[in-house]
């Protein structure tokens, strides 16, 4: 990550591409989670990406944590959605409603646990990434056609999977996510 | 003791499938709207950091649309101030000196205006969007952070 932000700050443009890759479901899930429209989330997602150019390339450490934080707080100022403002801009009116902000925070936590794996996900091998997307898929793809698909027998997709799902757990920000989840 | 999630492998898979699906779900526009942004990236000027907010300021009486709106920047040898009304930008470049001032939205269109010897300048349409400004003289560039909004 702090090489591809370094890249990016050079003015590597297919660092700053992967970056977006790998953040914007971030915000733009966060944006869903605070239920703005289209335009406020359009409106939102400009401004963490220019203050991120502007700011944080010079900074590259932190970036994920940084993204959420920005982004949330953008939300925030442009969420019509009340139970957030009652909860975090005037905890003294909680007594009057109960506390339906619950899905928000678990959106939220959702988000950031969905970006990680995403993110470990984007740096796998390729061999990894196409064996992953096939397993994942809905309905999942049959043995045979993964077998097809990779070259490799049936009987060694079962260990290969294995191998790339803890090749997964090592990426950087998939451990710094089992770390926060106390493992 | 209980197999967390993420030591479990299919629950793990199940994660990451939740995970890409939430991706796929991201509309392809926002995702190359937020790569063209790259194209704002600025390297050769120096940033002012805004250190002054009217609009801030204001929020705590609730004063309504109207006035101006002032802006002070500054970096470390340098200050922009900035004046938005509802239909100019009045803004002043310290230590004074001659220059262009160039106002950029964040839509892609730019505007330039010359700053006088006073280190004045202004232009004459008020930045309804997110803008920025940099002011080019013999000492170099500088310029402000992206802003929203206009007067308020």
């Amino acid at each position: 990550m702090v090489s591809l932000v370094r890249r990016a700050h050079a003015g590597d443009k297919d660092a700053w591409d992967e970056i977006v890759e790998r953040y914007a479901p971030l915000v733009w899930a966060t944006c869903r989670a605070f239920r703005l429209s289209r335009d406020e989330a359009d409106d939102v997602a400009q401004t963490v990406w220019l203050a991120l150019l502007d700011h944080r390339l010079r900074e590259p450490a932190a970036l994920p944590g940084w993204l959420a934080t920005v982004t949330r707080r953008e939300c925030g100022r442009r969420s019509a959605s009340a139970a957030w403002q009652r909860t975090h801009l005037k905890p003294w009116a909680d007594h009057d409603a109960p506390a339906d902000d619950a899905p928000v925070d678990r959106e939220l936590l959702e988000a950031e646990r969905n970006t990680a794996l995403y993110a470990g996900f984007r740096q796998l091998g390729e061999r990894c990434r196409t064996l992953l997307s096939l397993l994942v898929r809905l309905p999942p793809a049959p043995y045979e056609e993964i077998s097809a698909t990779l070259g490799i027998p049936v009987g060694s997709i079962g260990p290969t999977r294995g191998r790339c799902l803890a090749e997964l757990r090592r990426r950087p920000e998939v451990a710094a996510l089992i770390r926060s989840e106390g493992g | 003791m209980e197999t967390p999630w993420w030591a479990d492998d299919e629950r793990l898979l199940a994660a990451l499938g939740q995970a890409r699906r939430a991706a796929d779900e991201v509309p392809p526009e926002f995702v190359s709207a937020a790569k063209v942004a790259f194209l704002w990236r600025d390297v050769e000027a120096e940033l002012a950091a805004l250190v002054y907010d009217s609009a801030l300021d204001r929020e705590l009486v609730a004063v309504t649309r109207g006035g101006q709106r002032v802006l002070i920047f500054r970096s470390g040898t340098d200050t922009i101030e900035a004046e938005v009304g509802p239909e100019t930008l009045l803004g002043q470049l310290l230590p004074p000196r001659p220059g262009t001032a160039e106002r950029q939205l964040a839509t892609g269109e730019a505007e330039t205006t010359p700053i006088d010897e006073a280190g004045c300048f202004v232009f004459s349409s008020a930045p309804s969007g997110t803008f920025r400004i940099r002011c080019r003289s013999q000492e170099g560039v500088v310029r402000t952070p992206w802003v929203t909004g206009g007067p308020r």
